[in-house]
């Protein structure tokens, strides 16, 4: 009775699904991309050639595909971040990093973000960070976005912090950014408003320089 | 952290830039990199087979051998490699990891030697992938099954522990028969009696025939009642005689009260007992002649006796979900088909299928396809629906089946392996004992020959000859120089058990012609040799003073060779000449008589000895080895 019943109702669905996931498997493999020969690179970026191969092949190593997307860019974040939730900050990033706005991250992207970050000017690294805050890219950093922005970042600390985390402390820290960047008090931050506040701070200045000899 | 996205440190560090305008206090200093080594590759070498790797992808993993500095241990100046001595095959898998992250195992390599592996480059199994996870645990839950069998019948079957109780040796006896010709025989016994009452339960219900004066047939049970009654009886003494002994014997009686195979014992001979006790009571006998079925249970009394039997049991044991399901399963099917059926023949006059219970007995008959034809339906719809019935029960019923004949297939077989295992482990305990027999003769044969070779070397040292000798690996050589010191540090030396047997054979008779022996000494060492039977390497030793010379012990040899085999050297042809003199003498006394011998002529020991450095010290060393 129960095979009667099964023999009528197995047939169709079964094809049907196949098929899709074959389709799904093909679509995944396609998709691979290369980045331009290494000479191009070294001269858009300020890395030398051995530097760009070390970089390379850590990326390749991670991205087989030679793309990273939002999910991997967020899992390899994470791992640096193991006490907390570092998935909103890993996303603005991946936007920052993501010029071309195709929800992929190339090796070039990857690597010209890294030059600047690394070996740019102080401007270039201002307005780059700016461009990070400014979510959607409109040109003003207002209060909302900060608020994200903090937010996120405090939620890489995780919960268990010394003193304790509390809920207004993101929104402090908000007010005290503008109170220092937003110069004629519109509510929102210009880039240049930005980059002549944080060139008064000696010590975001000195910070920029911290990195650099990180590869 | 993983530390496969080590690489991608340096952009998370970068990223780090997007905080600075937010922080309101200084940041700290970054880390000085101090060591800037260069990524450079590293050659290595296993057995041969060459990997590369760039030195970075090895040190993603420091807690590892090829991550940390213990590598350098195996760092090979000369070719500027490092080279491990170990099975390149599964060093690939090992190599896959630091590139990869995810560890493998092949499926078809050994798991030990994987184990071992990986131990070896101090990687912890539990990072093999999901992949090959369910494999590796599923190989190694196996391996170590079949290790602790082998443990257990070793335990098992582990010989006589010399202070065993009467209690022990009797639970040992009771649990493996072969063990001993008593319990071998109280086996066969239990086994015999049990089936003698067994066909005399069989027997009894069978028509004997008429008695005269009666007109029916009566079951031998009753014609030959008294004759059945002491056969039960001396039966049922047997079995609570076996019963009690096994109680007194059980390491654990609580345990073994609750065992299985006691609980059938004691249900074999319980309806004996209470028919005693309640013969006269008319209105239970009802009851009584019900307990007599109990006798039957005396059956599964054979299940100590066979293998087989106990295997079934196993399995059924190990199968009892499969067998719930298809229990389960039938009674669904029953109740389903038994309904349908009862309200299909209601409307047929004369139907059997009276209700719903009546029904199942229909249900039951056609889903096992026995189909007495008892119960049959009329209508069409009735049949229609019944032999839908008979077919889906075919199939209702072989589903289980296979698991239950795979779970016992598998465990028949593990049973025949472990037989297999231990008629394989004599053979492999009588190897390797040969072979360690072996060995210990080697160095007792390497004394002997190495006097030859000594004296050899002596004799063309001054002929100006080159060497001719017997070739021993290096290993065997430095092997028998550390036994040699053994026995100079302890004053004993080895020897083989014949030579040790004769010896304290030889005492005892030294001990009785205690006329012959001229020196006091010896004999102290004689008589004190064989007081320790057990122990063949230590024998005492009167005032030796061993200054360790090597001829000296192959002068104490060349006795022991005198009473094995004629002498090899000329060189010893003065002893040998004396020995031979005697060796016509009885044979149980040859050491006495080499001890006779060598004692008053010590003189004719020092041509050989050119380098011996104390001609006492041979003669002692002569007496000990007579000794020997």
């Amino acid at each position: 009775m129960g095979i009667v019943m099964g023999t009528f109702s197995m047939q169709p669905k079964q094809g049907g699904f196949r098929k899709d996931k074959a389709e799904d498997e093909l679509e995944m493999t396609v998709v691979c991309h290369r980045p331009e020969g290494l000479e191009q690179l070294e001269a858009q970026t300020k890395f030398t050639k051995r530097e760009l191969q070390i970089l390379y092949r850590g990326f390749k190593n991670e991205c087989p595909s030679g793309l990273v997307n939002e999910d991997t860019f967020k899992q390899i974040y994470a791992q640096f971040f193991p006490h907390g939730d570092a998935s909103t900050y890993a996303h603005y990033l991946f936007n920052a990093f993501d010029s071309g706005q195709n929800g992929s991250v190339k090796f070039e992207d990857f690597v010209m973000a890294l030059s600047i970050l690394l070996r740019g000017s102080i401007r270039e690294k201002l307005r780059w960070t700016f461009n990070l805050y400014d979510l959607n890219k409109d040109g003003y950093i207002n209060k909302e976005e900060m608020t994200d922005i903090v937010r996120a970042i405090y939620d890489m600390m995780g919960k268990y912090t010394y003193p304790v985390l509390r809920d207004e402390a993101p929104r402090q820290h908000v007010d005290a950014f503008f109170q220092k960047m937003d110069k004629n008090k519109d509510g929102v931050v210009t880039l240049d408003e930005f980059i002549a506040s944080c060139q008064e701070d000696d010590n975001i200045m000195q910070s920029l320089q911290l990195f650099e000899n990180v590869i | 952290m993983a530390a496969g996205v080590a690489a991608w440190l340096p952009f998370a560090r970068a990223a780090a830039i997007g905080w600075m305008p937010v922080a309101s206090a200084p940041m700290p200093a970054p880390p000085r990199d101090k060591r800037r080594t260069q990524d450079g590759l590293i050659i290595l070498n296993v057995s041969g087979t060459k990997f590369q790797t760039w030195r970075n992808t090895l040190e993603r993993y420091p807690d590892t051998l090829l991550g940390s500095t213990e590598r350098d241990f195996f760092f090979n100046e000369e070719t500027n490699e490092y080279f491990f001595d170990r099975d390149p095959d599964i060093f690939r898998h090992i190599l896959n990891f630091y590139r990869t992250g995810k560890l493998h195992y092949p499926r078809h390599e050994c798991i030990s030697a994987y184990d071992e592996e990986l131990s070896f480059f101090g990687i912890i199994p539990e990072i093999i992938g999901d992949c090959c996870y369910e494999e590796y645990k599923d190989r190694r839950r196996e391996n170590a099954e079949r290790l602790q069998d082998d443990a257990d019948t070793e335990n098992n079957n582990d010989g006589v522990l010399p202070d065993m109780t009467l209690r022990q040796t009797m639970w040992r006896a009771f649990e493996n028969p072969h063990t001993s010709t008593l319990a071998l025989v109280f086996y066969y016994v239990t086994g015999f009696f049990i089936a003698v009452s067994v066909i005399a339960n069989v027997v009894e219900t069978v028509p004997c025939g008429t008695s005269p004066g009666r007109v029916k047939d009566l079951p031998c049970g009753e014609r030959y009642a008294l004759a059945f009654f002491c056969l039960d009886t001396a039966c049922v003494m047997i079995f609570t005689i076996e019963y009690l002994l096994r109680l007194i014997a059980a390491p654990s009686r609580y345990k073994f009260v609750r065992s299985v195979m006691s609980i059938i014992d004691v249900v074999a001979i319980m309806p004996y007992y209470i028919g005693l006790v309640m013969t006269d009571n008319e209105d239970v006998s009802g009851a009584f002649v019900t307990l007599r079925v109990f006798r039957v249970f005396r059956i599964f009394k054979f299940s100590r006796h066979s293998q087989g039997l106990r295997i079934l049991g196993y399995t059924l044991k190990s199968c009892a979900s499969e067998l719930g399901f298809l229990l389960f399963s039938l009674t669904m099917a029953i109740i389903i088909f038994a309904t349908v059926m009862f309200y299909a023949e209601k409307g047929s006059t004369a139907s059997k299928f009276t209700s719903i219970p009546a029904a199942f007995w229909y249900t039951i008959v056609t889903m096992t396809t026995l189909g007495y034809g008892d119960m049959v339906p009329k209508t069409i719809a009735g049949k229609i629906f019944g032999s839908i019935c008979s077919l889906s029960g075919v199939l209702v019923i072989a589903l289980p089946v296979p698991v239950i004949v795979s779970n016992f297939s598998r465990i028949y077989h593990q049973n025949q392996r472990a037989d297999k295992r231990k008629a394989q482990k004599k053979a492999r305990l009588a190897r390797i004992r040969v072979a360690k027999s072996g060995s210990a003769n080697a160095y007792i044969q390497s004394k002997r020959n190495g006097l030859l070779s000594d004296s050899l070397e002596q004799a063309s040292k001054e002929a100006g000859q080159a060497l001719v000798s017997k070739t021993s690996s290096s290993f065997e050589r430095q092997h028998h120089h550390l036994l040699h010191c053994l026995e100079k540090t302890t004053n004993h030396e080895f020897v083989d058990e014949q030579t040790y047997e004769m010896s304290c054979m030889e005492v005892s008779t030294v001990n009785q012609s205690g006329s012959r022996s001229s020196s006091i000494s010896s004999q102290h060492g004689l008589t004190a040799t064989c007081c320790s039977r057990r122990n063949k390497k230590t024998f005492r030793l009167p005032n030796s003073n061993m200054s360790g010379s090597r001829p000296g012990s192959v002068q104490e040899l060349s006795t022991i060779q005198i009473r094995e085999r004629p002498p090899l050297s000329n060189s010893r042809s003065s002893l040998n000449a004396k020995i031979e003199d005697t060796a016509q003498l009885n044979c149980d006394q040859p050491y006495v008589t080499a001890a006779i011998i060598s004692i008053p002529t010590p003189p004719v020991t020092t041509p050989e000895e050119d380098t011996s450095q104390s001609p006492d010290y041979s003669q002692s060393n002569i007496v000990k080895v007579s000794a020997l």
